[in-house]
């Protein structure tokens, strides 16, 4: 379909229809939410050391739309439509996620391509079955381009406690990537002694079968921890702690060990480099916080690190709220390492910085 | 003994009678002033702030605010910039849903919104439930007689370590209050402006909020379209926050 048409007909569906236009009390009413993000980026490369463009542009119009009738009927749907140039100009339309949903008190039916997180950790994920492809440099996705899968999902809530099950196509109308299976998964999540506790399993069809546990937990006023035990032929875990400073910044660390399985082996890297440990480190401004005289500002910086072969990738995020509705930023990140015999030393650039400009609507 | 040192006497010990009354009086006070601010045990409603600086208005946040029972508050981010954004609050836990995460966060307390006017402002006004009332005094606020009480957290989760609070005598509507920090920093003063019936009630619908540290910021929040309305309690439950 015409990238213009998937990006602008659900826009004008939305933008012709009032925001939540009867929240009275008691009448069965439908709601409607949307939004348009459009992202302007440039980027640069230094120290290229493979043949290619040091430069490129990415155009970005993100719409989303949502609505539910009567707490019991829901429809979401979000779009992304790209034209990159590098060299040459590319457009490309997503389906982020679009999907129906119907309740019946307490259980929820929900069919549709749709993003599942599962995984407790921040940047690295052990229990994240059915979750969007983790990059510990950019864990937030920072441009919102992650795709969900097709899905149908079964949710049951009872208390404190709750029951899903999900079953993941490999592709129906999606291309997935070479190898994808589709996955049957079973969650289930309890709030106890100020755990947020969730035991998984799920099973590739013709593939391997995964148990997992993950929880967080805060302590006090300032420490988070949080953690994910997972066996899929071998175990997987990860450690990881946020500490929340009372000037307003937050630092996160996180420890991680997948299994030396193929499933779990980053391309490129040969079988024999056994099993891998990797470190995270993350300070910033906690996202809620506005801090006295910069409160328009956010920033961070975080460090992951490959801890077996010493290579390292630095990244550094700074972003100012311009009005209600723009926002500038800078995205930069350094790799280090031996290069081409480590995992982050193989990444052909000295350095990356992208410039850009969003609009919300 | 003299009559004089009898007199002494009984009138120290209704002092103390009348102190101690006050003390205990002083939460079922915050109680019922709290009914001002959100009269009903389930409901939804919008918030707005805006913040000036320097007198100019500078930015706006606008909020979908559905709370149940004192611990229970689902908070909805409307804003241009923040659409997609959820709060949720139980008890002592919370959880933030950001649409580049995908995922409820687990937050910490130091992790709240804070600035100009906190989502604790916006999300935790059962003060009875988050607080230890103390009865100060009475005194006059401008024209209005009023109780002051001293409010202290009792709650990891409260938004401020503590208040001054002042009710008005004749109803317990609160009037201002002034806002401190664990370090016994002023940070914030409020005044109460503007009270109208709503859904067969009187309620707050206006307030503002003046930074007390860079003097030259307020912000104004407006609570309109609150209403009554039944909520079930999976709303309340971190796996659905991305739900609105």
């Amino acid at each position: 379909m015409n990238l213009r048409v998937i990006v602008f007909v659900p826009l004008l569906c939305g933008s012709s229809l009032a925001d939540d236009p009867d929240p009275a009390a008691g009448k069965p009413a439908g709601e409607i939410r949307y939004s348009l993000s459009l992202t302007e980026e440039g980027s640069f490369a230094a120290g290229l050391s493979v043949p290619g463009a040091d430069a490129g542009n990415l155009l970005l119009l993100e719409p989303s739309f949502a609505w539910k009738y009567a707490d019991w009927l829901r429809f979401s749907t979000s779009l992304a439509g790209l034209a990159e140039t590098q060299g040459e100009t590319h457009e490309q339309a997503r389906v982020r996620e679009t999907y129906a949903g119907f309740t019946a008190g307490d259980l929820d039916l929900t069919a549709g391509k749709r993003i599942l997180r599962w995984g407790a950790g921040y940047a690295f994920t052990a229990t994240g079955v059915l979750d969007p492809p983790r990059v510990a440099t950019d864990p937030t996705d920072r441009l919102n381009l992650n795709q969900g899968r097709e899905m149908g999902e079964a949710d049951w809530v009872a208390g404190k406690q709750d029951f899903t099950v999900v079953w993941a196509s490999a592709g129906l109308l999606d291309k997935r990537p070479a190898g994808a299976r589709d996955t049957t998964a079973f969650r289930y999540g309890v709030m106890a002694g100020g755990f947020d506790a969730s035991a998984i399993v799920s099973h590739d069809s013709g593939g391997t079968t995964l148990a997992g546990l993950n929880f967080t937990r805060v302590l006090g006023d300032a420490v988070e921890i949080h953690g994910e035990l997972a066996w899929r032929e071998q175990a997987a875990i990860l450690l990881g702690c946020k500490y929340t400073l009372r000037s307003g910044f937050s630092a996160i660390a996180e420890f991680y060990t997948p299994p030396d399985t193929a499933y779990y082996r980053p391309a490129g890297m040969p079988a024999s480099a056994g099993r891998q440990h990797y470190g995270f480190w993350r300070l910033g401004k906690a996202p809620l916080r506005q801090l006295p005289g910069w409160k328009e500002w956010d920033v961070t910086a975080s460090l992951v690190s490959n801890l077996d072969d010493g290579s390292r990738i630095g990244v550094f995020d700074a972003g100012r709220r311009v009005g209600n509705r723009f926002y500038a930023y800078l995205h930069a990140q350094t790799p280090g390492g031996k290069p081409g015999r480590s995992e982050f030393g193989a990444i052909p650039y000295s350095a990356l910085v992208s410039i850009g400009v969003i609009f919300h609507m | 003994m003299s009559n004089k040192l009898l007199w002494l006497l009984a009138g120290c010990a209704c002092g103390a009678c009348a102190a101690s009354l006050s003390d205990a009086g002083a939460q079922a006070l915050l109680e019922k002033s709290d009914l001002q601010r959100n009269g009903w045990s389930s409901y939804v409603g919008r918030v707005k702030i805006t913040n000036f600086e320097s007198g100019k208005a500078d930015e706006e946040h606008l909020y979908r605010v559905s709370q149940k029972g004192a611990d229970k508050t689902h908070v909805e981010f409307l804003s241009p910039r923040e659409k997609g954004s959820f709060l949720l609050m139980l008890g002592d836990d919370m959880w933030v849903y950001l649409p580049d995460t995908s995922r409820p966060v687990r937050i910490t307390p130091l992790e709240r919104l804070t600035g100009d006017a906190s989502n604790g402002d916006v999300a935790r006004t059962n003060y009875a439930y988050d607080y230890d009332a103390v009865y100060l005094r009475r005194e006059k606020c401008g024209d209005t007689d009023c109780h002051v009480l001293e409010l202290t957290a009792r709650r990891k989760a409260s938004t401020y370590h503590k208040i001054e609070y002042w009710l008005r005598v004749a109803d317990a509507r609160p009037v201002k209050a002034e806002f401190y920090l664990t370090s016994g920093k002023h940070i914030k003063s409020a005044i109460f402006d503007e009270y109208r019936p709503v859904a067969g009630t009187t309620r707050l619908t206006r307030m503002t909020l003046y930074d007390q540290i860079r003097k030259q910021s307020h912000s104004v929040l407006e609570f309109y379209d609150f209403q009554p309305r039944e909520l079930p309690d999976k709303l309340f439950h971190q796996g659905r926050l991305d739900r609105f």
